[in-house]
């Protein structure tokens, strides 16, 4: 445009500033772009992208006890030790069991609740909501602690209601199965609302028309279930199934707040606070953030092939 | 097959609304009725109740020989084609089709038989492996059909199943589910607010207005003789030309005065001897746009010549669709293809009424006066 050798002189300098002021506009725009993003960038790499990639050197090196200001990088040895750790493999199940047992109860639960709560006959529907959101709304320590009180072999008002009925006490912390028991049966009361929260959204945009339309065709309120809520609610919830994954997998609170930093004798641990326990109780550093590496590479791994294999993107409509 | 038949069925919604008041008639075994009325006025309502899901208020139900009132939608031998189609959206078309005949624990092989079937006559043996989602609107509408003819259930019942195609395919579709019936003899009970879909398609048609039935009569006989003036403005298009006035005159000279006009209609014999008690009353006069005629040689025998202001004038090719005032009336005349002088608020047009096509009304009850209405209608 700038180089049209036939247009008057008069016209050609209208034209550059034009293109000018076209370009400064441009410019301003960038600026003002990286304005709004920049914070944002900043915090993420203060908060994200410098700890993992400290964690990574961590993991490489030999920071312990003995080294912890003159550590130095030596390798992938503390993965070693941590992949040849028998105990390592005895938390890793714990945590799968954890995390599996959790998952189903929350999302049985949540989903089951939701279902409920979403039926006409239902009277004071909000209220009812609120009631099952609490759980999760109180601050999780709270809830933990509680449970924790109410585990108490003598004052707890678990064995307390059971010799109501007539039940032996339990020695809910102090026995290994027991007080693992305690931590899921916590973490089930503290992770349903999330998954019924989650169901209910779901269940408001499934047609009625369709079970008007599997009325006349004769299914039964189970053939309804499972072969219209349960498919239609799919897409929510395998996004809120993979997070749940993650978060139980991760959650170090209420293990540790609920059996009191792995007690007893360190049997209550799943992996991140057997990780927590490594680094802060024992000062292996190195060992710990190598520990951490393979967390986070089994969730990494996991999430990409779950969401993957369950076709979680796909639009249902 | 079976007869549909409602003795006082009525619909009191738990909000206290009540949507039908006591609809009284019998579906003949393989007809085709349409209910048909404007928005709201309850024709889902009782359609639903038909099926199954609306509780009956009070009145009786019988589909066959059984009272069906307390029987599960699953029980009735029913089908329904939603106005949404309800098609269930992740499962294939096939699976869509085979879902009654799979809960219901049909053989496989006749599964397979009948959805086939379905799919050849509605022309969707291409998408049988497709998702809902990957069909045009046309394709899912003959999918909810399929879903409805596979079970072969002794009652149709289609809650505006159209109106969510567009102008051309509602037409093909109109005569597609026409052919269906033919071909496979059922009772059909089909709900429009569009009556042109009611005038092709039904057998005999329920008129239906503020949970009121109005009218049932065939399309042609609810044409020609519509029972009130509801029926007669909402049948037809463009719709019937109402104009009030009263009946003047003495003897067998009586002549219909419009209200403030000069415009003044003799009446036939037979129209006067109707008419005579009501001579001094207020009454509204009906007729249809196409018995309206631009005076001349061409204007039927025994027409009323009247002047009119020509407001517009709409030329559809086949016909000339005027609009006309005078006074506080206005009306709407379909004439065939003629010079015609340009509209204007000083053009007058002289228009000819056929008078032995006229229509009388109450004003008060809207009852037509010169109809007896039809006496048949359980
Ligand atoms: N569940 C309901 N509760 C209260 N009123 C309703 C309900 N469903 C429909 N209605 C009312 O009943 C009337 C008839 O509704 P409907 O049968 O759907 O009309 P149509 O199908 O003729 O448009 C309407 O006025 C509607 O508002
Ligand atoms: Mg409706």
């Amino acid at each position: 445009m700038l180089e049209g050798k036939t247009t008057t002189a008069g016209l050609k300098v209208q034209q550059r500033t034009a293109a000018q002021s076209k370009t400064r506009e441009a410019r301003q725009r960038t600026l003002f772009l990286w304005g709004l993003l920049g914070p944002t960038v900043l915090i993420v790499l203060a908060v994200v992208a410098y700890p993992f990639v400290y964690n990574v050197v961590l993991s490489l090196s030999n920071m312990n006890i003995y080294h912890i200001r003159d550590w130095e990088v030596i390798g992938l040895q503390q993965y070693a030790s941590v992949l040849t750790e028998p105990a390592v493999w005895v938390v890793f199940f714990k945590t799968v069991v954890w995390t599996l047992v959790n998952i189903v109860f929350h999302v049985g639960l949540g989903v089951w609740l939701a279902v409920i709560l979403n039926k006409a006959f239902i009277v004071g529907k909000p209220a009812w909501r609120v009631l099952l959101i609490l759980p999760w709304a109180l601050p999780q320590y709270i809830t933990a602690l509680t449970w924790r009180g109410m585990f108490n072999y003598e004052y707890g008002a678990i064995n307390l209601i059971g010799g109501v009925f007539g039940m032996d006490s339990i020695a809910w912390l102090t026995s290994p199965f027991e007080a693992f028991v305690a931590v899921i049966l916590t973490n089930i009361w503290l992770g349903f609302p999330f998954m019924m929260v989650v169901a209910l959204g779901g269940l408001q945009s499934i047609p009625g028309e369709l079970y008007e339309a599997a009325d006349v065709d004769g299914a039964s309120e189970w053939t309804k279930f499972w072969k219209i809520t349960a498919p239609l609610l799919r897409p929510v919830m395998i996004p809120a199934i993979t997070l749940g994954i993650v978060w139980t997998f991760n959650n170090i609170n209420v293990v540790w707040l609920v059996s009191n930093g792995g007690e007893p004798n360190d049997q209550t641990h799943i992996l991140v606070s057997y990780v927590y326990e490594a680094a802060f109780s024992m000062y292996r550093f190195g060992w710990a953030a190598a520990l951490s590496m393979v967390i986070f590479g089994i969730l990494f791994l996991f999430t990409q092939v779950f969401l993957k294999k369950t076709n979680a993107t796909e639009a249902a409509y | 097959m079976a007869r549909v038949r409602l003795d006082t069925v009525r619909k009191v919604y738990p909000n206290g609304f009540e949507a039908v008041h006591g609809a009284s008639f019998e579906v003949q075994d393989g007809e085709f009725v349409v209910f048909v009325g404007p928005s709201g006025c309850g024709k889902s309502t009782l359609l639903r109740m038909i099926a199954g899901l609306e509780e009956i208020t009070s009145g009786t139900l019988h589909i066959g020989d059984r009272v069906v009132n307390d029987l599960a939608p699953k029980d009735r031998d029913v089908a329904m084609v939603f106005q949404n189609y309800a098609l269930y959206p992740h499962l294939t078309v096939y699976d869509n089709m085979a879902f009654g005949l799979k809960i219901r624990k049909f053989p496989k092989a006749e599964i397979d038989e009948r959805v086939r079937e379905a799919a050849r006559i509605l022309g969707v043996e291409q998408v049988l492996d497709r998702k809902p989602k990957l069909l045009s609107g046309g394709q899912r509408q003959r999918v909810a059909v399929g879903r409805a003819i596979v079970r072969k259930p002794e009652v149709f019942l289609f809650d505006e199943p159209l109106s969510n195609l567009d102008a051309k395919l509602r037409v093909q579709m109109r005569t597609e589910i026409s052919r269906l019936h033919s071909q496979l003899g059922a009772t059909m009970i089909y709900v429009t607010h569009d009556q042109v879909e009611a005038m092709t398609m039904g057998d005999r048609i329920v008129v239906l207005k503020d949970g009121e039935v109005q009218q049932i009569d065939t399309p042609l006989h609810l044409y020609d003789h519509p029972a009130n003036q509801f029926v007669a403005g909402f049948i037809g298009s463009p719709a019937m030309n109402f104009l009030s006035g009263r009946i003047d005159g003495s003897g067998d000279a009586l002549s219909f005065v419009a209200d403030e006009t000069a415009l003044s209609v003799p009446l036939g014999a037979s129209d006067a001897s109707l008419l005579r008690a009501h001579a001094g009353q207020a009454i509204t006069l009906g007729i249809r746009p196409e018995d309206l005629y631009v005076a001349g040689p061409t204007a039927p025998n025994g027409s009323a010549t009247s002047r009119w202001t020509l407001d517009v004038v709409e030329p559809m090719g086949n016909e000339i669709v005027l609009y006309v005032s005078s006074g506080p009336h206005t009306a709407v005349a379909r004439v065939a293809p003629q010079p015609i002088p340009e509209p204007g608020t000083d053009t007058d047009i002289d228009l000819a009424l056929d008078t032995s096509k006229l229509h009388f009304f109450d004003q008060e009850t809207e009852a037509a006066l010169t109809e007896t209405p039809t006496a048949d209608l359980a």
